[in-house]
C-alpha cells in the first residue's frame, strides 16, 4: 500500500517532467508484475489512445472497443518493451497495429455490405462516415489514414519526429514526407473554406 | 491558410477533452489483473541480431560442407575478399533489420523494401564486377538447380530465425516477412557462393541473385498470410 502511494506521489511529481521518463519507469514495474503501475499506465495512456482512435474517423463505440483490444495486446506483448527505450512510441506502435487490423476488417465488411445493399438497392453509408463528426475528425477528414495518424501523433499528441517514426515503424524521412503532403492537402482544403 | 494557422486549428481541436468511460478503464484493469505476473523482457537487440547472423551463417556453411566447398576453392584471393565480406555485411544488416521489425517501436534506419533492394543491387554489382566469363552452358538446368539449392537452404534459415525471435511482436507482419525472407535468402546465396563452381557471369547474376527476391517475396507472402489469419482468428 505504501509502495502504491509513493508511486502515485512520485508519478504526480514526474508528470511535469518529460513524459518518457515516468512511463518508462512504470513500464518496467508493469513488466515486474506491479498492478499499481499497470493501473496508472491505463489511466494516463488510455485517453491519448482513445483520442488517437477517434481521430482516425472512428465512432466512439469502435474507439472504446479498440482501446480495450489494444490494452489486451499490450498486456500480452509487454515483454517486448525494452527498458530504457521511450515507452510512448511503443504504446502507439501496438495501437497502430490494432487500428490497421480493424481498418482492414472494416473495409472487408463494408465491401460485403455494399454488395448486399446494391442487391437490395438501398442507400449506403460507409462506417467511416458514421464516425466523422467531431472537430479534430472533421479537420483531418481530407487526409489519408496514414497521414491522419502521423498528424495526430505529431501535432495533437506532441510526439517528436523520431517518436512518430518509431511508432509507425518507418524512417524519420518517411514521416517528414507524410507530414509535408498532409499539410499541403490541409492548406488546399482549408484555404478553400469560406471565411478562411 | 498558412502552416501556423493549421497548427492552431489542430491544437484547438485537440484541446477538446476526451471523455473516457470510467467503466471501460475498470474493465481493462480487471482484465489485466487476472493474468498479471512478472515477465522477462526480450534480450538486447545486438544479442538477437548476433544470434540471427550466426544462425544464417551456420546454415550456409553446413549446407556447403554437405555439398562440398567447390566454389570457395575455385575463387581467387580478390573474389574471396570481396564476395564474402559483402555477404557478411549484408547478412548483418538484414539480421539487425529483422530484429527491428520484431521489436515494436524500434528505430528503423532503412525501410524493409530499401533493404531488400540494396541487398540485391550490392550483390549484383559485386558479381558483375568479379565474374566476367560470358559463356552460357546449361543456363536453365544448372541455374534451376542452383536456385532450388539456394531456396532449400533459405527455408531452414528463415524458420530457425523465426524460432529465435518468436517472442517478438511484428507490428507490420508483411515488412517483417520481407526482411526475414531477405535474410534467409542471403543464407541461401552464401551457401551457393561457397559451393557452386560455375563462375559464368549470367549464371551467377541471374540464378544466384534470384534466390534473394524469391525468398523475400515468399517471406512477405507468409507475413501477409500470418496477418490475415491473425485477424480472422482475433474475431
Amino acid at each position: 500500500m505504501r509502495e502504491a502511494i509513493s508511486l502515485k506521489i512520485h508519478f504526480g511529481r514526474l508528470q511535469r517532467m518529460p513524459s518518457g521518463e515516468n512511463f518508462e519507469m512504470l513500464m518496467v514495474r508493469y513488466q515486474q508484475g506491479d498492478f499499481t503501475a499497470a493501473t496508472i499506465l491505463i489511466d494516463c495512456i488510455s485517453p491519448r489512445l482513445h483520442r488517437f482512435f477517434v481521430a482516425q474517423s472512428m465512432s466512439r463505440a469502435d474507439a472504446d472497443d479498440l482501446l480495450q483490444e489494444t490494452w489486451l495486446r499490450i498486456h500480452k506483448v509487454r515483454h517486448t518493451y525494452r527498458p530504457g527505450q521511450p515507452a510512448i512510441p511503443w504504446f502507439y506502435a501496438i495501437a497502430r497495429h490494432i487500428r490497421v487490423d480493424h481498418y482492414r476488417k472494416t473495409v472487408r465488411i463494408a465491401a460485403r455490405e455494399r454488395e448486399l445493399e446494391q442487391l437490395s438497392k438501398g442507400a449506403s453509408t460507409t462506417p467511416h462516415q458514421a464516425g466523422a463528426a467531431g472537430g479534430l475528425e472533421a479537420l483531418l477528414a481530407p487526409l489519408s489514414l496514414s497521414q491522419r495518424e502521423v498528424i495526430t501523433m505529431l501535432k495533437v499528441e506532441g510526439m517528436s519526429l523520431e517518436e512518430v517514426a518509431r511508432a509507425t515503424s518507418t524512417t524519420v524521412g518517411s514521416v517528414k514526407q507524410k507530414v509535408h503532403r498532409a499539410y499541403q492537402k490541409l492548406r488546399e482544403t482549408m484555404g478553400g473554406r469560406p471565411g478562411k | 491558410m498558412n502552416d501556423e494557422e493549421i497548427n492552431k486549428a489542430l491544437q484547438a481541436a485537440a484541446e477538446t477533452p476526451q471523455h473516457l468511460d470510467p467503466l471501460a478503464r475498470e474493465r481493462i484493469s480487471e482484465a489485466i489483473k487476472s493474468s498479471l505476473r512478472p515477465v522477462r523482457p526480450l534480450p538486447p537487440q545486438w544479442l538477437m541480431a548476433a544470434g540471427l547472423f550466426l544462425l544464417c551463417a551456420a546454415v550456409s556453411v553446413a549446407g556447403a560442407a554437405r555439398a562440398g566447398f567447390f566454389g570457395v576453392a575455385k575463387m581467387d584471393g580478390l573474389e574471396r575478399s570481396l564476395v564474402f565480406p559483402v555477404l557478411i555485411l549484408l547478412m548483418g544488416l538484414a539480421a539487425v533489420g529483422f530484429v527491428h521489425q520484431m521489436v515494436p517501436a524500434s528505430r528503423i534506419r532503412v525501410s524493409p523494401g530499401a533493404l531488400a533492394a540494396l541487398t540485391m543491387v550490392a550483390l549484383l554489382a559485386v558479381f558483375a564486377d568479379l565474374f566476367r566469363d560470358y559463356h552460357t552452358d546449361d543456363f536453365i538446368s544448372a541455374g534451376v538447380a542452383c536456385l532450388a539449392a539456394g531456396l532449400l537452404h533459405a527455408i531452414p534459415a528463415g524458420l530457425l530465425g523465426w524460432l529465435l525471435l518468436r517472442r517478438g511482436f511484428a507490428a507490420k507482419p508483411v515488412a517483417a516477412g520481407l526482411v526475414a525472407g531477405t535474410l534467409a535468402g542471403l543464407a541461401g546465396v552464401g551457401m551457393l557462393e561457397l559451393h557452386c563452381p560455375n563462375f559464368q557471369a549470367a549464371h551467377i547474376l541471374v540464378w544466384h541473385t534470384a534466390v534473394l527476391p524469391v525468398s523475400a517475396g515468399l517471406g512477405a507472402l507468409l507475413g501477409r498470410v500470418y496477418a490475415f489469419r491473425a485477424r480472422a482468428g482475433g474475431k
